[in-house]
């Protein structure tokens, strides 16, 4: 379970974040939506003890995956995901086996990850984070710049993981990912949360949140032009 | 302009070439003597006999010997008493560096210089009708002579020229060759072995010991190898300097060494003689 | 591979001993203790303090361009040193030299990390430390310039081109402590470098004390290279050369380069100091070349082909 309450994150003479509450439990799924700018990654971060006035959580419990992480070198898919184990101070073999075969890596194990497809190389990313058997899996746009296969596959991933006990917690952009996949829609909007609730009654707070239109007829053409 | 203090900067002004260096015996009796030429100046021709500039250490030297009280200005090693026979008077002159701005300014009727260096500023002041001489550097006992005599004659003191060399050839006579010449290998910073022709060579030679030098680096392992009898060092300990710090490398130690002042090898002249009658004895 | 540098360390070791002006061959006691044994542990010491601390900065700052002398590390000791030895300091109180190095060391490492965590952009830091170079090459040639010794300008040479050409054991003795000390340092951050190799904060989520690690290598690079650089002059690029030479091998996992690359920086420079020895003898030279001449001519080429290789913006 993570439990993050009445925070107030002061970043650049800004607050990013008010009076936050919010836990999540173990072996559920949510997605934390909002327009950009709402403090999504602010929160992951806050959660993840990387603001510089929080505390951090143990890192063997949980992970954090950032938006866009990459690896500065050329490592191969397996060393990347065995860096999942240096929270646990060893190199324990089998937890990483089982985080490369949980993402398909199996065949991928000694490419370079700066060698591989885009999609792949999140998917060693998340390699990496399933290798330290978190409890908390902390994860920023886990779907950024994968198509909508692998995007949808990721997602399957992820809800598996939280049926086996984990909790996951990942930033989504696309909505229509966190509607099918997630157990919970937290909508976060100028820093505060302002829905958090099952996917099937959080639209109208949503797009009330992203500015959008709610009404009979969602039909793209009759929505304002994206502003972006 | 403010230059480095030696050791010898709190030295009396009299004395300052009497710091007490092995064979640095010339110095303080020529200082002494170009002490007086310059009282004996000031009180009996209150004028210039010449405005002379040196803008080169050795050519200090024969100016401060020979005619102090011509000395308008000399270059700033001159006061250096680990390299100049004539600190302790260089003391009390002037001091101009080679730049020809500053020259000019001094309204010099004799500019002296070295053979190297300084060429364009020397070119420079030629072309605004300065009179430049370049002295040759010594590196024989009979160039020192010749040069001795041209810088007596350059500066109108012939005389005066004539009795440091008198001076000079009663120290090289007082030396006696030894029954067996020793083996000496003159050893200069940066590890460069003093070869024939040039002045360590000359005086080696003069002091009755054979040159087993033979010019260029010969290197650590190869001194170590075939050791001289002698080894000739002239080092300023004053300040240190990585071309001297191998001097005192330890693989040098086993062999015999005899360390001379600087100041009387550093530029030939009738100095030098002191250093042979150092090495002699 | 470690085994395999290892054993090229050793047979270097003895090679060294057994090269000289002397001729081949096992020399007199005096020429090994006093004069070969200096210069070939010098070799081997400085070249790995150089090869890991060019490993270690690499990792630490995500670059593969990253060198002690390439950032000015290696010229601020220089500059350090420079201060202590002409202005009779380190006459007085020996092991001043490398306390000098070491500190002038320090201040670049600071002055990096400083910049590093303002701007971490690959590029810009790159940028920096090529100012820092110069700054410090020019520093280094104005105190030379007003040093006591009016021929310490001369010897300029020496401090931006390096060599170990008759060091006593003195220096070895003043120089091996404190590389031994950075290099055991060193050798202990292969964990944190991996964790950073995702970036900062994956490295602190994974529980990795990003400030420690960054501040232990910025210490251990300073005694790695400060006391190095304070007895055996600017040597450059084995740093940078050596991990890189090394990675097609064993891969870039920062923590499995740092020991191959410290026993590869030792093979390095060992042999280009042999190279240098052998010089004379086989070419008609009358003096040796400088060894940081030899890894300039070795390692600027390899500058330039990694630069093409990074591309514009791809170093982060």
């Amino acid at each position: 379970m993570i439990a993050l309450r009445t925070v107030r994150v002061r970043l650049t003479g800004r607050d990013v974040l008010h009076d936050i509450d919010f836990t999540a439990r173990a072996g559920e799924m949510v997605a934390l939506c909002g327009p950009n700018g709402a403090g999504k990654s602010t929160l992951l971060r806050a959660l993840a003890g990387l603001l510089p006035e929080g505390r951090a959580p143990d890192p063997r419990r949980v992970a954090y995956l950032p938006q866009g992480a990459r690896c500065a070198w050329g490592m191969t898919v397996a060393e990347v995901a065995a860096l999942g184990r240096i929270p646990h101070g060893d190199a324990d073999p089998a937890p990483v086996e089982r985080a490369l075969q949980a993402c398909g890596l199996n065949g991928l194990r000694d490419s370079r990850v700066d060698r591989i497809s885009g999609g792949q190389a999140r998917r060693a990313m998340l390699a990496r984070v399933l290798a330290t058997e978190p409890q908390v899996m902390l994860l920023d746009e886990p779907t950024a710049d994968l198509d909508p296969a692998a995007a949808h596959e990721m997602m399957a991933l992820l809800r598996t993981l939280s049926r086996q006990g984990g909790c996951v917690l990942t930033v989504l952009h696309a909505l229509d990912l966190a509607l099918r996949y997630a157990d919970r829609v937290v909508v976060l909007a100028a820093g505060r949360i302002v829905a958090d609730a099952p996917p099937e009654s959080v639209l109208p707070a949503a797009a009330a949140a992203f500015g959008l239109p709610w009404g009979f007829d969602p039909s793209p053409r009759l929505l304002p032009p994206c502003q972006s | 302009m403010e230059f480095r203090r030696g050791p010898g900067a709190s030295d009396p002004w009299w004395g300052a070439g009497a710091k007490p260096l092995p064979g640095s015996g010339a110095a303080p009796r020529l200082q002494r003597l170009a002490m007086l030429l310059l009282l004996e100046a000031l009180l009996l021709h209150p004028a210039y006999a010449a405005r002379v500039v040196s803008l080169n250490l050795c050519t200090d030297e024969f100016l401060l010997l020979l005619a102090p009280e011509q000395a308008v200005a000399v270059s700033f090693l001159a006061n250096e008493p680990s390299m100049s026979v004539v600190a302790g008077v260089a003391r009390h002159v002037p001091q101009v560096r080679a730049d020809a701005e500053a020259v000019l300014d001094l309204h010099p009727d004799l500019v002296l210089a070295g053979p190297y260096g300084a060429q364009t500023t020397l070119a420079l002041l030629e072309r605004r009708g300065t009179r430049v001489e370049r002295l040759a550097m010594p590196q024989d006992f009979a160039a020192i002579r010749a040069e001795t005599r041209r810088a007596a004659a350059l500066l109108g003191v012939p005389a005066r020229g004539e009795a440091l060399l008198t001076d000079m050839q009663a120290r090289l006579d007082a030396v006696r060759a030894p029954v067996v010449r020793a083996r000496a290998v003159f050893l200069q910073a940066r590890g460069y072995a003093a070869g024939p022709g040039s002045l360590a060579d000359a005086v080696l030679r003069a002091a009755g010991l054979a040159d087993a030098g033979a010019g260029g680096q010969p290197g650590l392992e190869a001194l170590v190898m075939h050791p001289p009898d002698l080894l000739v060092t002239a080092t300023a300990p004053d300040f240190p300097s990585l071309g001297t710090d191998l001097l005192r490398h330890p693989a040098l130690k086993q062999i015999p060494r005899r360390e001379v002042a600087p100041a009387l090898v550093l530029c030939g002249g009738p100095w030098t003689a002191g250093a042979v009658a150092a090495l002699a004895q | 591979m470690t085994r395999w540098l290892a054993l090229a360390v050793g047979c270097l070791l003895v090679a060294s001993l057994l090269t000289g002006a002397a001729g081949p061959g096992v020399p007199d006691t005096l020429i090994l203790w006093q004069i070969r044994l200096p210069r070939t542990a010098l070799a081997a010491l400085v070249g790995g303090g150089l090869g890991l601390s060019g490993a270690v900065l690499q990792g630490a700052l995500r670059n593969p361009l990253a060198d002690p002398g390439l950032l000015g590390i290696g010229g601020c000791a220089g500059l350090g040193a420079v201060l202590a030895f002409y202005w009779g300091v380190s006459a007085v109180f020996a092991p001043a030299l490398p306390l000098a190095g070491l500190a002038g060391a320090a201040v670049g490492c600071a002055f990096l990390l400083g910049f590093a965590g303002r701007a971490a952009s690959g590029p810009s830091l790159i940028l920096a430390g090529v100012a820092l170079s110069a700054l410090a090459a020019a520093l280094l040639a104005l105190a030379l310039t007003l040093a006591p010794n009016p021929f310490a300008l001369a010897e300029i040479t020496f401090w931006l081109m390096g060599g170990l050409e008759d060091r006593t054991l003195t220096h070895l003795l003043l120089a091996a402590g404190p590389i031994a000390l950075g290099c055991l340092t060193l050798l202990r951050l292969g964990r944190g470098l991996d964790g950073l190799a995702l970036g900062d904060e994956v490295a602190a989520s994974l529980g990795v004390p990003v400030g420690r690690t960054l501040r232990l290598a910025a210490a251990g690079v300073a005694l790695a290279v400060g006391a190095g650089a304070a007895v055996a002059g600017g040597i450059g690029f084995v740093g940078l050369v050596v991990p890189h030479l090394l990675r097609p091998w064993l891969g870039e996992r920062p923590s499995s380069l740092l020991l191959p690359s410290l026993l590869g920086g030792a093979v390095l420079l060992l042999a280009a100091d042999l190279l240098a020895r052998a010089a004379p003898l086989l070419l008609p030279l009358h003096q040796e070349p400088r060894l940081g001449v030899l890894t300039a001519l070795l390692g600027a080429p390899f500058l330039v082909r990694i630069a093409r290789q990074v591309a514009p913006g791809g170093m982060t």
